[in-house]
């Protein structure tokens, strides 16, 4: 066990700072220390993207990365989507079109749809597909997840809650 | 009390159902879409510790000991147990067949590449890896058995040793006058198949927190289970303590499909605590654990078929050779997945006779377990290709050879050459709303002229039964014991109207509990809103099951209905004691307890409730002040299996009738599936939306299974595809949008006309697809009868077909 680091870094707008094991995942640390259980973990290899989220903005695979590697960045997880209990347009797409089933994928595929709105409120089914094809669900066969997207670009085209920069 | 329960949405006392066949939003779906449900590894307790556990390097080897002190001395680990402890203080776990079970820690032995061998409690997961690399195991290796043929001979290497065989099962079925059949047949078709193991892979792996109490004797366990009450029926046995000292505790978990698996670890967990002094004990399976060592692998099959059939097509008799390899023992209950069959043998088809030969051997790789379906999605495959077969023998269309062999509406209810009875069906209807979605002829000519310009598109024409609502007679030739499988909840209304709800079972992706919401909601009068379904542990909660086996959706329904009509009949009888009239003249609708015929004469429901729960004064003589009933749902009519295995098992027969498109590209193998239709018949739809998303999952689980999925062992019994790198899980670039209707047959023996839905997608998908890629090889003379069809595969298939030999 090697000697713990220290590491700051914000998330979903709070700032915090902890050490930890150089060898701790981000996952790991987002959940274990920090208590932000939304973020799933699936396969821990970097295939299922159940672990997503954004890092400055850009979607990534929080089981790929170390903790100490996230220090001084920005971090949004699923829990910054409706920090105020309200929840998000495209949160509320994927409840309207039933685009989940068991909900364990589901905040991994939110952060990415997350990424790809904010890029482009007005994507193409060939962008949609390009931008979830990293994520896995065993559940819905995808079918109502594209409409979930298709009608969360409509709603964040139409809302003042457009997705931000993380 | 006898229920009455109603067997239409017309029955509901509502004017018009608000809420029941609608495609209402799901309940469960606001704390999903936030990250807020308490998935299993949510989990934390006071003092709890962390579990890893050391695996089998090899698929088979005697152990000759495990040194665990060094694993003892690192600082965090508080205990570490072995297969001594295992067979000190539990049984094997129970098996189908019965006999083939095995400890939760490996003992003298190990069976198959990542057994458990020994586990360490200690303060992180990051700790307790660390011990387990400190473990020190010293094996002799042995040859291992990992050919099911191989499996099957007398002078190979033994699984189990003590039994003399790898034969776990073996014996032949025959349903009616098979031999007469085959003799007097027109024309008998015959070929073998393969279908390689795949599995269930929910996106959450299995995980549990267990707590033993040294002071009582008794177990708490948290876990990722499907069926919590059959865990705790499994831990009492293991574990050896009565089942009132065993509290399962289900958890929401992500996605099952069957394949959650679970029991080994909840044991170690259990005897980590127990170790430790008490202390909770964590484990999360990881991917490579769930894939090599978990609930992940189910149907290593082996077929080989033969169709009797006439001339003109009608098909007379069917016999079906099967060898499946159910893996290292029999703790996954894999077999079930090989009796499953009977409860829809022949398909769609009125097939008179049949005739199975089974056998289930052992080999040194992971015990096959449930998936999806349970059985059926490989004997589909095997079924339909034999449908294709004779009709391409008897140069008659695809479509055409089944609409000749359907079981006509008028014969229902039917009872199939394998003993089960189906309730109802159209099947024609279905096919020919198919055809015309798909507008069949023309696909059929712009397939002959896209042959001309060298391409290689298929159609796919399957028509399949999905045998709903499970029971255990369905699985008597393996040895499951027992007749009904009950499903029990209990309906309550508050002091202030509200509506709770206690069922068995954790949510997992069906909307069950939006289910229950909706028909309560109806019932009663009140919003979605006003019902809440709060899931109970093991100790508390009425018998059931939860999902699985297509059962839930009618079972639940069945519970609901009947807890409400139980409580309805408690507040009639307080509302007409109040209103100062006799039982008999008081209803409820809209509602209101109602004096029918006098305008006005009304309470609410909410007021009848609350004076049951405050003023004992003016209640019925005898009247509990307790507004709540509870009711626990079986199946009707189903009756044991005789010593051919027949009975009235699963109590719903849904139909679907799909139509594939795809297309091969001879460059690489691979498959596109251009266009997929879907006529899909599961009787009335609660929440179509639901129904939807069963229906639009189990193509993609299909689609993976003709395609994609595949475990693949070496001759040492070594796992070449432990992660989602090697064992390809279908992405959303891989499924196609489909087509889809919906007919509706309502079943007569159901509580609102409904069937059971969860599984039919998957039952016809894999059989459509494959159907398709051998309709596409046709001009080469060559035919797949592997499944998944890989670009490797279909390559090598049709080199070999070009090339001259």
């Amino acid at each position: 066990m090697a000697a713990k680091r220290q590491v700051r870094l914000t998330v979903n707008g709070t700032q915090y700072e902890a050490s930890v094991e150089p060898r701790m995942t981000l996952v790991d640390f987002l959940r274990g220390e920090l208590g932000l259980n939304g973020t799933h973990v699936g396969c821990e290899h970097g295939v299922c993207g159940a672990c997503t989220i954004l890092l400055e903005g850009r979607a990534v695979r929080a089981c790929l990365m170390l903790a100490v590697q996230a220090d001084g960045a920005n971090i949004m997880t699923v829990e910054g989507l409706a920090p105020d209990g309200k929840l998000h347009p495209i949160q509320e797409a994927f409840i309207e079109e039933h685009g989940l089933q068991c909900g364990f994928c589901t905040p991994g595929f939110l952060m990415s749809v997350y990424e790809l709105l904010h890029d482009n409120p007005n994507p193409s089914e060939e962008a949609i597909l390009d931008s979830l094809g990293g994520n896995i669900c065993r559940c819905t066969g995808y079918q109502s997840i594209r409409k979930s997207v298709r009608l969360a670009a409509e709603k964040v085209r139409t809302s003042s809650s457009a997705p931000q920069g993380g | 009390m006898a229920v009455d329960i109603q067997s239409s949405i017309g029955q509901l006392p509502v004017g018009e159902a608000r809420f029941v066949g609608k495609s209402v939003k799901r309940v469960e779906d606001p704390l999903l879409v936030t990250g807020r449900v308490e998935f299993i590894d949510n989990v934390v307790l006071p003092g709890m510790l962390h579990c890893a556990i050391l695996r089998s390097p090899y698929a088979h080897a005697r152990i000759r000991s495990v040194d665990v002190s060094e694993a003892r001395k690192l600082p965090g680990v508080f205990a570490v147990v072995t297969g001594e402890d295992a067979k000190r203080w539990t049984q094997p776990g129970p098996a189908s067949p019965e006999g083939w079970g095995a400890h939760c820690l490996a003992v003298d032995k190990v069976r198959f590449v990542g057994e458990p061998v020994a586990a360490v409690a200690a303060t992180s997961r990051y700790v307790a890896e660390d011990a387990i690399e400190l473990i020190n195991v010293d094996y002799d290796p042995l040859p291992p058995v990992v050919d099911a043929f191989k499996a099957a001979q007398a002078d190979g290497p033994l699984v189990f040793e003590d039994k003399g065989t790898n034969i776990m099962y073996q014996r032949v079925f025959k349903w009616g006058e098979v031999d007469d059949a085959f003799r007097d047949a027109d024309r008998v078709f015959t070929e073998q198949f393969r279908w390689h193991r795949l599995g269930a892979n929910p996106m959450e792996t299995f995980g549990v927190v267990s707590q033993w109490d040294p002071v009582d004797g008794s177990v708490t366990i948290h876990g990722a289970y499907q069926a919590p009450t059959h865990m705790a029926i499994g831990r009492a046995i293991v574990l050896q303590l009565p089942m009132n000292k065993v509290r399962v505790i289900g958890h929401p978990h992500g996605g099952s499909f069957g394949g959650k698996g679970g029991a080994r670890g909840t044991d170690i967990t259990a005897l980590l605590s127990r170790k430790t002094g008490g202390r909770p004990v964590k484990w999360i399976e990881d991917r490579i654990e769930y894939i090599t060592g978990g609930g992940s692998q189910a149907w290593d099959r082996h077929y080989e078929v033969a169709l009797a059939v006439k001339k003109d097509g009608t098909v007379t008799g069917l016999k079906v050779k099967l060898l499946d390899d159910l893996g290292a023992t029999g703790e996954g209950f894999g077999a079930i997945g090989a009796a499953k069959p009977l409860a829809s043998f022949t398909g769609c088809y009125a097939i008179p006779v049949a005739e199975y030969d089974l056998t289930l051997v052992a080999t040194n790789k992971l015990p096959a377990g449930p998936y999806r379906g349970m059985g059926p999605p490989p004997h589909n495959f095997v079924l339909e290709q034999m449908m294709d077969i004779a009709a391409r023998g008897l140069g008659i269309d695809p479509a055409e050879i089944r609409r000749k062999n359907f079981i006509p509406p008028d014969r229902f209810p039917y009872t199939i050459a394998s003993g089960n009875e189906y309730d109802s069906g159209e099947y024609e209807a279905a096919l020919n709303t198919v055809l015309e979605m798909s507008d069949y002829s023309r696909l059929r000519q712009e397939q002959a002229e896209a042959r001309k310009r060298g391409r290689y598109l298929g159609i796919g024409v399957v028509s399949t039964i999905e045998p709903g609502v499970f029971d255990w007679n369905a699985y008597a030739i393996v040895g499951v014991p027992g007749t009904g499988v009950p499903e029990g909840v209990t309906v309550s209304i508050d002091l202030f109207g509200k509506i709770l709800v206690n069922v068995g079972f954790p949510i997992e992706g069906q909307g069950q509990y939006t289910l229950a919401t909706q028909i309560l909601a109806d019932y009663f009068g009140v919003e979605l809103a006003d019902v809440r379904v709060v899931m109970q542990d093991t100790l508390s909660a009425p018998p059931n099951f939860g999902p699985g086996g297509s059962h839930l959706g009618v079972a639940l329904t069945g519970a609901i209905l009947g807890a409400a009509d139980r409580l309805r009949d408690k507040l009639v009888a307080v509302a007409a004691r109040l209103m100062q009239t006799e039982a008999q003249h008081v209803e409820l609708k809209e509602g209101k307890l109602r004096i029918k015929g006098v305008p006005g004469a009304e309470m609410p429901v909410a007021q009848v409730a609350a004076v049951m729960l405050t003023r004992s004064d003016l209640l019925p003589p005898d009247m509990e002040q307790r507004p709540e009933a509870t009711y626990v749902w079986t199946s009707p009519g189903r009756t044991p299996a005789d010593d051919q295995g027949r009975a009235k098992s699963y109590l719903t027969a849904a139909n679907a009738c799909h139509v594939a498109l795809v297309e091969i590209d001879p460059g690489t193998g691979k498959v596109a599936i251009l266009k997929y239709w879907i006529a899909d018949d599961c009787g009335v739809r609660l929440n179509p939306a639901n129904v939807e998303g069963m229906i639009d999952g189990g193509v993609a689980q299909g689609v993976g299974a003709a395609l994609l999925e595949e475990y693949v062992y070496n001759e040492e019994g070594q796992l070449l595809t432990s992660t989602f790198m090697d064992y390809l899980l279908p992405t959303i670039h891989d499924v196609p949008v489909t087509e889809k209707k919906g007919l509706v047959t309502p079943s007569p023996f159901t509580p609102l006309g409904a069937k059971g839905v969860g599984e039919g997608a998957i039952h016809t998908t894999p059989a459509a697809i494959m159907c398709a890629i051998n309709d596409a090889l046709l001009p080469l003379g060559v035919r797949t009868t592997e499944v998944p069809a890989t670009p490797q595969r279909l390559w090598t298939l049709m080199r070999s077909a070009q090339q001259p030999s």
